[in-house]
C-alpha cells in the first residue's frame, strides 16, 4: 500500500490463556467489559482509530498449541504487549517465553530494541489473591531492558488507556525506525519517559 | 422482511381532535408557513405521499424501516391560493418552501391516515382537498445516520437524485438524495409489492395500454412517481453521463459536464406519467442500486481523490481550484464531509463492498422467498422482473426445494423396522436426506440421528445393540471419570504429572466459562462453584457447566496423548446440548473427535495438510483468485485456521452450527466438504478480496470479520455445486492428460508425520512466487502441482484425489481401537 496516508500500527498481544487478552483489547477500542467473551483461537482482533494513526490490535490465542501460527500473524509487528495476570504466577513465569517467542516468530529486525510492553491485569481481585507484587514484575522489566510495565484492570477500566497510550507510541517509534530501515531513532529515550508514567501504580 | 404494517400502523382510530385538525381543509393557511408554527402543531400541506418506502439502515432486513416519501408544501405560494390543482402555472415558484421528505411510518402517528389518503388519492396533481400533516424538520445535510432517518430536504437545496429502478439483480428500486452541500440522504427502497399505490398505479396502466411497459421497456415503478412529482415544480435532468443521475434545476456547467439532458425531457409538468428510462437491463443485475450508484459516481471521484491525499492539502486545495476539474468534483473535494470521508477511504471501501455484497445477499434471499408466494399472486403478471426469477430459480435450486425438507423424528422412526429397529434404507439413503434436508431441531430426532451420524452405533445394529452399547458406554464413562477423580483426590502421581494435570484442569475451567454462555443451557450462575479456590468462585457456575468440565476433563484422561486443547469445548458444547446426557455426550464427542483430533495435534500437520489441500483446491478452482492471494501473501490461508479448527463454530450461530455439523458428518459427498464450505465462503466475497484486500492482514481481517454475518443454507448450496465442478474440472484434466491419474494418487496422506521429503519433485511447474509461501515450511506441502494457470500437463494433486473419498482416512490408525497412540506425535 504505497500511497497509505494512515499509519497504521500493528501491535500484538500475548499471554498465558485466560489473563484477559481479550477484554483488555476490548476494554481499550470499544470501552467495554464482558465477563464472557469466548476463548480466543487463532487469531483475532480490532481496530482502534485514535487521531494521528490507526491501531490494529491484535489479540492472540494463549495456548501454546496454537503458537506456531505465529509467523503470519506476527509478521510486521510494531509492539508486541505482553499480558499476564497477577493472581497466577504461572502466567507471569511464561512472560519470559512468550518473548521469546515472539522475536522468533517475527524476527523483527533488531531484537534487542523492539518494543514490547509488559501488563499485569486483574488488579481488581482481592489483595489476598495476588500472587505478583508490583516490585517483582518490575524488576524482571527492568531486567530485560526497561520494558515499560502496566498493571490494569480491563474489567474496571484501570489503566488502560494509559497502558495502550504507551504502547501506541512505542509502536509509532517502531513503524518510524523501520520506516528509516537501519537509521535509527534510539527507542530508549521512549522507554525512559514512560516508564515514569508506567509505575504509577 | 418485518410485517411492518402490524408492527408500526396506529389503529385506523375514529378521528381524534389532532388528527381531524390535520385532516380538513385548512382555512388559516397563513399560519403554517413556518417550521416555528409547525412546532406549535401547526401543518404543511402534503401534496403528494407514498407508503412502504424503506430505509435499510444495515443488511440486516429485520432493521429495515418502513415509511413515507412525501411532497409536502410549507408556505403557500401566492399564485397557487386557488389554483391548486397546477401548479405548473407558478412561474417562479419558492423551491425552498416544497420539501421532498423521508419519514418513518412509526413517526406519524395521527397523521398516518392522511398519509394513506393522499397516497391513494387517484390525481395525477396534489389532491385538491388540502391534506395538513405536521411539519417535519427541515435538513439541508444529514449527519445523524443513526438516529431516526426522517429528513424534509427544499427542493431548492436538492442538487440530483440517483435512481436505480428495480432490476434483476435487485428487488427494490432505489433513490438517493444529493444535496448541493454534497450530501447523500439514506438510499430510500421502494417496497412496490407491499404498496397501495403502486400496485393500483400498475394494474391500472396494464388495463389501460395492456402493457405494463412504458415505451422504451422499463417497468413501471414507485420511483417513477416522485419523479413526476417533482416534474411539477422543478426541471429535472436526467445526465446523459451517468443515466441513473437525475439532475435537479441544473445549472449551466452542470449540465455541460453531465452531459446535454436527453431529448425535451426538461418539461416541467404535464408530461403523462411516463417513467423515462430504460435503465435495468438484465446484465446490469447483480449489485444493488444505491452501492452502485456510489460506487460509479462519488468513489469514482473518491479514488481520484485518494490519489491527491499523498500531496499537502494545499496541492489538493489547488486541485480543486483548478477549471479543468469538473464542477461536481470541486463542489466535492471542498465539502467537509467529504474531506473526512476520504480520509476514511481505506477503511470505508472495504466496509461498503462487504456492506454492499450483504445486501445483494439479502436481496437474493428476499428474492427467494417471493418466488413461492408471488408465483401465484396477481401483480406478478405485471412484472417481467417476476418471469424472469422463476426461469431462474427452476433452473436453480427448485429441484432441490424439495430435498431440502428436514427430516423429522417420524420420518427418522419411519427408515427403521418398527420391531427389531433395524435400518431398512440404505445408509447412502439416509445420509442423502440429512445432507440436504438437515434434521428438524425441534422434535427431538438430533438426540437419535446425531448417534448414527456419529458413529457410535453402527448403522446396522439393532434396537436391543444399541441398548446393551449404550449400557456398557455408560459403565465405560464412569469408569474414566473415577480415575482422575480418584487422581484429583489422592494424587497418587508423580509431581510432573500433577502439574500437567492442574493446568489443564485450570485450562478446562477457564474454557468452559467462556463456551457458548449466551446459550440458555449454558448461561445460568445459580449453583455455587464447589471449589472456593476456583477463579470463577465469586460468579458461580451451573450443573451444565460442571458437567462440561467433567466430560473434558474425563477426555483429557481418555486421550492424554492429545490432552484438552483450546477449541475441544466449542465441539462438545453442542453435542452436550443436544443430548443432554453426560455420558451419551462423552461417546459422541469421542466419535466426533476421532475425525477432529488432526486438528489439534501439536505440530499443527493436521492443520497445515487441510490449508495445503484448501489451498490446491483454490488453485484449481478459481486460479485468479488465487493469484491475487498469492501477490497478498495469503497463500497460507491461515484466515480460514479457525474455521476449520472448530468447524466454523465461531462463524455462524448456533443453531446453524447444528445444522452445517449433521451436513458435514454426513460425509455425503466427501469426508472433507467442510473445505468446500470454506471454497464456498471465499467465492462469495472473492470480488471484495480481490478489488480491495492486498495484504494478508487485511483479508484476515475481513475474513474474521465475517463472523455471524453469513447465512448458512446458501452457502451449502454453493459448496455443493463447487463439489460437482470440482468432480467435473478433475474429470475434465484426466481425459486431457489422457492417463487416469497420477501414481501418486494412492498414497496416503501425510498424517502427523511432517514433513515428507519425498513429494518433493512431483511439483513440475509450481506457478511462479507460490514458493514465497512461508505457510507449510514443514508439512508435506512442498508439492504443489501447478494447476495454476499454465494449460499443460496439469496434474490433480493426491490431496484434491483425497477429495473424492468419504471415509475418515486421515486416522485410520488413530485412537479410536486404542486410546491416544498416535496423537501428539510432533511434541
Amino acid at each position: 500500500m504505497a500511497s497509505r496516508k494512515k499509519v497504521m500500527l500493528k501491535v500484538i498481544i500475548l499471554g498465558d490463556s485466560g489473563v484477559g487478552k481479550t477484554s483488555l483489547m476490548n476494554q481499550y477500542v470499544n470501552k467495554k467489559f464482558s465477563g464472557s467473551y469466548k476463548a480466543t483461537i487463532g487469531a483475532d482482533f480490532l481496530t482502534k482509530e485514535v487521531l494521528v494513526d490507526d491501531r490494529l490490535i491484535w489479540d492472540t490465542a494463549g495456548q501454546e498449541r496454537f503458537q506456531s501460527l505465529g509467523v503470519a500473524f506476527y509478521r510486521g509487528a510494531d509492539c508486541c504487549v505482553l499480558v499476564y495476570d497477577v493472581n497466577n504466577s504461572k502466567s507471569f513465569e511464561a512472560l519470559d517465553s512468550w518473548r521469546d517467542e515472539f522475536l522468533i516468530q517475527a524476527s523483527p529486525r533488531d531484537p534487542e530494541s523492539f518494543p514490547f510492553v509488559v501488563i499485569g491485569n486483574k488488579i481488581d481481585m482481592e489483595e489476598s489473591k495476588r500472587m505478583i507484587s508490583s516490585k517483582r514484575a518490575m524488576t524482571f522489566c527492568q531486567s530485560k531492558g526497561n520494558i515499560p510495565y502496566f498493571e490494569t484492570s480491563a474489567k474496571e477500566a484501570v489503566n488502560v488507556e494509559q497502558a495502550f497510550e504507551v504502547i501506541a507510541r512505542s509502536a509509532l517509534a517502531q513503524e518510524e525506525a523501520e520506516e528509516y530501515g537501519g537509521d535509527y531513532t534510539d527507542p530508549i529515550n521512549i522507554h525512559d519517559t514512560t516508564e515514569r508514567d508506567g509505575c504509577a501504580c | 422482511m418485518t410485517s411492518s404494517n402490524v408492527q408500526f400502523t396506529p389503529p385506523p382510530s375514529p378521528p381524534s381532535p389532532t388528527a381531524s385538525f390535520f385532516d380538513v381543509s385548512d382555512e388559516e393557511e397563513d399560519e403554517y408557513n413556518t417550521i416555528a408554527h409547525a412546532a406549535a402543531k401547526k401543518g404543511v400541506r402534503l401534496l403528494f405521499s407514498k407508503s412502504k418506502v424503506y430505509v435499510h439502515p444495515t443488511p440486516s432486513a429485520k432493521d429495515n424501516i418502513p415509511g413515507f416519501i412525501a411532497l409536502v408544501q410549507q408556505k403557500p405560494l401566492p399564485s397557487s391560493q386557488n389554483a391548486t390543482s397546477s401548479s405548473a402555472n407558478a412561474s417562479k415558484p419558492d423551491l425552498s418552501s416544497y420539501l421532498l421528505a423521508w419519514v418513518p411510518e412509526s413517526a406519524l402517528g395521527d397523521a398516518y391516515d392522511t398519509y394513506v389518503k393522499v397516497d391513494l388519492s387517484e390525481d395525477d396533481s396534489p389532491p385538491r382537498q388540502k391534506y395538513l400533516v405536521p411539519a417535519l424538520p427541515e435538513t439541508t445535510t444529514f449527519k445523524d445516520p443513526i438516529g431516526l432517518y426522517s429528513f424534509a430536504v427544499p427542493l431548492s437545496q436538492i442538487y440530483s437524485l440517483l435512481v436505480r429502478p428495480p432490476s434483476l439483480g435487485w428487488w427494490f428500486g432505489s433513490l438517493v438524495i444529493n444535496s448541493r452541500a454534497g450530501d447523500s440522504f439514506p438510499a430510500l427502497f421502494f417496497h412496490d409489492s407491499e404498496c397501495q399505490s403502486t400496485i393500483l398505479q400498475k394494474r391500472k396502466r396494464t388495463r389501460e395500454t395492456f402493457d405494463p411497459f412504458d415505451e422504451d421497456g422499463s417497468v413501471f415503478w414507485g420511483g417513477d412517481e416522485v419523479l413526476r412529482w417533482l416534474r411539477k415544480y422543478v426541471d429535472v435532468q436526467r445526465s446523459t453521463v451517468d443515466k441513473t443521475v437525475y439532475l435537479i434545476n441544473p445549472s449551466q456547467e452542470d449540465q455541460l459536464s453531465f452531459g446535454k439532458p436527453q431529448l425535451a425531457e426538461s418539461t416541467r409538468s404535464q408530461s403523462p406519467p411516463a417513467p423515462r428510462k430504460r435503465e435495468p437491463a438484465p446484465h446490469d443485475a447483480g449489485m444493488d442500486p444505491f452501492m452502485k450508484a456510489i460506487k460509479e459516481t462519488r468513489w469514482k471521484v473518491l479514488e481520484q481523490l485518494s490519489k491527491i491525499t499523498t500531496f499537502t492539502r494545499r496541492t489538493a486545495n489547488e486541485i480543486a481550484d483548478n477549471p479543468s476539474i469538473p464542477p461536481q468534483v470541486r463542489r466535492l473535494i471542498k465539502t467537509p464531509e467529504i474531506q473526512t470521508l476520504q480520509e476514511e477511504f481505506d477503511s470505508a471501501r472495504i466496509y461498503l463492498a462487504r456492506w454492499a455484497m450483504s445486501i445483494s445477499e439479502q436481496s437474493e434471499r428476499e428474492r427467494n422467498q417471493r418466488i413461492w408466494t408471488a408465483r401465484d399472486a396477481l401483480e406478478m403478471e405485471n412484472s417481467s422482473v417476476g418471469d424472469f426469477e422463476i426461469l431462474d430459480s427452476e433452473m436453480g435450486n427448485m429441484s432441490l426445494q424439495e430435498r431440502r425438507k428436514t427430516v423429522t423424528l417420524k420420518e427418522w422412526q419411519g427408515f427403521f423396522h418398527p420391531h427389531t429397529g433395524r435400518l431398512q434404507l440404505t445408509v447412502d439413503e439416509v445420509k442423502e436426506r440429512i445432507f440436504h434436508g438437515g434434521l428438524d431441531p425441534n422434535d427431538g430426532v438430533r438426540k437419535e440421528a446425531w448417534l448414527f451420524l456419529l458413529e457410535v452405533y453402527p448403522w446396522d445394529s439393532t434396537n436391543d445393540d444399541r441398548q446393551a452399547l449404550m449400557n456398557s458406554r455408560r459403565d465405560e464413562y464412569i469408569r474414566l471419570k473415577g480415575a482422575w477423580w480418584e487422581r484429583m483426590v489422592e494424587g497418587d502421581s508423580t509431581p510432573e504429572q500433577q502439574e500437567w494435570w492442574k493446568e489443564q484442569r485450570n485450562r478446562i475451567e477457564k474454557d468452559v466459562h467462556r463456551t457458548d454462555r449466551t446459550i440458555p443451557l449454558f448461561a445460568g450462575e445459580d449453583i455455587p462453584h464447589p471449589d472456593p479456590d476456583s477463579p470463577f468462585a465469586d460468579v458461580g457456575t451451573n450443573v451444565h457447566l460442571e458437567q462440561m468440565k467433567d466430560m473434558l476433563l474425563t477426555y483429557n484422561e481418555y486421550n492424554p496423548d492429545l490432552g484438552y486443547v483450546q477449541g475441544m469445548s466449542d465441539l462438545l458444547a453442542p453435542i452436550y446440548a443436544v443430548m443432554q446426557d453426560d455420558a451419551v455426550a462423552f461417546w459422541a464427542f469421542v466419535s466426533f473427535m476421532s475425525r477432529m483430533e488432526r486438528n489439534f495435534l501439536r505440530d499443527q500437520s493436521g492443520m497445515r495438510s487441510q490449508l495445503l489441500t484448501l489451498d490446491h483446491l483454490v488453485q484449481l478452482m478459481d486460479p485468479q483468485l488465487y493469484l491475487h492471494l498469492q501477490s497478498a501473501d495469503s497463500t497460507n490461508f491461515f484466515f480460514f485456521f479457525r474455521m476449520l479448527l472448530v468447524w466454523y463454530k465461531r462463524e455462524f450461530e448456533w443453531v446453524d452450527i447444528l445444522r452445517l455439523w449433521e451436513t458435514l458428518w454426513t460425509d455425503y459427498l466427501t469426508s472433507n466438504f467442510h473445505l468446500f464450505i470454506a471454497l464456498a465462503i471465499l467465492e462469495k466475497h472473492r470480488d471484495v478480496i480481490m478489488d480491495h484486500l492486498k495484504q494478508f492482514d487485511e483479508v484476515l481481517k475481513y475474513i474474521n470479520e465475517l463472523s455471524n454475518t453469513m447465512d448458512l443454507v446458501p452457502i451449502l448450496t454453493r459448496a455443493e455445486s463447487l463439489f460437482h465442478r470440482f468432480g467435473r474440472q478433475v474429470e475434465a484434466i484426466d481425459k486431457k492428460n489422457n492417463f487416469p491419474a497420477p501414481q501418486a494418487q494412492q498414497r496416503k496422506p501425510a498424517q502427523s508425520q511432517g514433513p515428507d521429503p519425498n513429494d518433493k519433485g512431483k511439483s513440475p511447474e509450481r506457478p511462479s512466487g507460490s514458493s514465497t509461501s512461508v505457510s507449510t515450511p514443514n508439512a508435506s506441502s512442498s508439492s504443489r502441482p501447478g494447476q495454476g494457470g499454465k494449460s499443460d500437463t496439469k496434474i490433480i494433486a493426491p490431496e484434491l484425489r483425497d477429495l473424492f473419498r468419504k471415509d475418515v482416512f486421515w486416522n485410520e490408525n488413530d485412537q479410536s481401537a486404542n486410546p491416544g497412540s498416535n496423537s501428539g506425535s510432533g511434541s
